[in-house]
């Protein structure tokens, strides 16, 4: 990073004004943001992708699986070779896929503080990618049951 | 980091070429986004024609008041009958036909003057977060696939007149990694709401890079290259504009650099010792602060030496805390009763009271209770 630039200047320069940045005055003004380095898509500091050095996000994969982002804090200004991309395929356990996460990020001494975060998104991606249950048929009652029996 | 940080050439086939240039002293300048701000809000004024309604509007009639014992409001009225427009009110603001409150004037202060020396700091500030990805990516730009930043494009693709097409052109640009953000721009295209539509405001779209090169080295040719591509804009490196640099005062312009056009940087803007050859008394700004990293501040030694050591430790004992109930929370009863512990343990309050029937009192002490 340039000697006259920081992760908190860039943080004080686009903490109100970020493309990636989504305001609502609904619910307190919250603020969330679209950053695929984001872990929780909340607009924080701690969270935000572009404002630190090094940071995680977790993306799902089109077909199952999901992809953990890393940023090589050394190719900052290399916007084609800063993210590192590992994939975890549909068919890995979701414990080994956890593990490998905190294995290559927080066990590393890379955002250990971002250890759960990490988890839980991949907990969250890898519940929405199991397939729904069909829901029961219901039970008839009454007239019609007595209709099916006949 | 090196001292002197250099910046990759990229070949007009897009791979990064041996050719290296040292980074030019006006990015290192400080960011401001509040100056920024500041100067680009004063010249984005200047390129605005005044505007005013007709002098006359509202006042093209001879209405006067009918004054008091009409029991109608005192407001001038229009004279004469046989149409409907007599005895209405006039000229008020507040009346149909009459004139707006306040009416502009051509001679409102349309422009607005800045400093020199804080247009020029605006400038290489901008210039300055130019350099830096992430505020490209702050304000939108599509620079994912870009080899490095700031991206400088070897004057080789340029000489000769080599880029006259606009089809050329955007084999650059797609050779770069820059297409992207052009293709946002051209999707980006919708109708302007409001009545801009009609005063030749029709649409509005985000913005492209910026191309930037030297015109005695690489020509002019390349504008008309470029200027069909949406959102796309060039500009000679001689006369680069805050409202082109940080547009709605945004810092972070996608900047597309001809090698040419690089290399006069430290020539135009000088550095932070060494005066500008074309600003007259021009000195780069310098940051008050040498180390913008927070983190790095607070634990530096410096600071640390001189902070009083943390009081209380480990353990330290919290006021203003909330109360507990010692009869529901064990740890708070035995803070206040020690015994509680031992009392606990031995399960003391669970004893079943001794067994057997109480003995029968001996013979004498009921005669004794009833003695007179």
């Amino acid at each position: 990073m340039a000697s006259n630039l920081s992760e908190d200047i860039l943080w004080f320069i686009s903490r109100g004004n970020h493309a990636t940045l989504v305001k609502r005055k609904t619910a307190g003004g919250i603020q969330f943001s679209r950053d695929p380095l984001n872990l929780t898509n909340l607009h924080a500091k701690k969270y935000e992708g572009y404002a630190n050095d090094r940071a995680i996000g977790i993306q799902p994969n089109p077909d199952g699986g999901l992809t953990l982002l890393t940023k090589k804090p050394n190719k900052a200004n290399k916007p084609g070779l800063e993210i590192n991309a590992a994939s975890y395929g549909a068919g890995k356990s979701s414990r080994r896929t956890y593990k490998s996460i905190v294995n290559s990020t927080a066990k590393k001494g890379y955002r250990a503080d971002l250890r759960t975060e990490a988890v839980a998104r991949a907990s969250a991606i890898r519940q929405l990618q199991r397939k729904k249950k069909d829901a029961k048929p219901a039970k008839l009652r009454g007239g019609k049951a007595a209709k099916a029996a006949a | 980091m090196s001292s002197r940080p250099t910046v990759t050439i990229i070949s007009p086939d897009g791979k990064p070429s041996s050719n290296t240039h040292p980074l030019p002293e006006v990015f290192k300048a400080p960011i401001r986004p509040d100056i920024v701000q500041s100067v680009h809000t004063g010249m984005a004024k200047n390129k605005r024609q005044p505007y005013a309604v007709s002098e006359k509007a509202g006042h093209q009639t001879s209405a006067e008041s009918w004054g008091t014992g009409r029991a109608v409001a005192r407001i001038p009225r229009v004279s004469g009958g046989g149409t409907h427009r007599a005895g209405q009110a006039a000229f008020g603001n507040m009346c149909r036909s009459g004139r707006m409150f306040a009416p502009t004037k051509v001679w409102r202060k349309w422009h607005a003057k800045i400093n020199l020396g804080q247009k020029r700091f605006a400038t290489a500030s901008a210039l300055a977060a130019s350099a830096s990805a992430p505020l490209l990516f702050a304000r939108g730009h599509r620079v994912q696939a870009v080899p490095e930043v700031p991206l400088v494009i070897s004057s080789t693709a340029f000489s000769g007149a080599a880029i006259t097409k606009t089809s050329a052109a955007l084999a650059l640009l797609k050779a770069v990694g820059a297409a992207a953000d052009v293709e946002k721009v051209k999707l980006s295209k919708k109708t302007r709401a409001g009545k801009g539509k009609m005063r030749g405001r029709r649409y509005r779209q985000r913005r492209g890079p910026l191309v930037v090169y030297a015109p005695e080295e690489d020509g002019r040719e390349l504008t008309k290259a470029f200027r069909n591509l949406p959102g796309v804009e060039t500009s000679s490196v001689y006369d680069l504009n805050l409202l082109q640099l940080a547009p709605g005062g945004h810092l972070g312009r996608f900047v597309i650099w001809t090698s040419a056009a690089f290399a006069a940087l430290d020539k135009i803007y000088g550095s932070t010792t060494e005066a500008s050859t074309y600003k007259k008394d021009f000195l780069l700004p310098s940051a008050l602060v040498k180390t913008p990293d927070l983190g790095k501040l607070i634990n530096s030694s410096e600071i640390q030496s001189v902070l009083r050591p943390v009081k209380g430790g480990a353990i330290t004992k919290r006021t203003q805390v909330q109360k507990k109930n010692p009869l529901r929370n064990k740890q708070i009863l035995f803070r206040l009763n020690p015994y509680a512990i031992q009392y606990s343990n031995d399960k003391l309050g669970s004893l079943k009271a001794e067994s057997g029937k109480p003995k029968p009192k001996d013979a004498g002490f009921l005669k004794q209770v009833h003695e007179n």
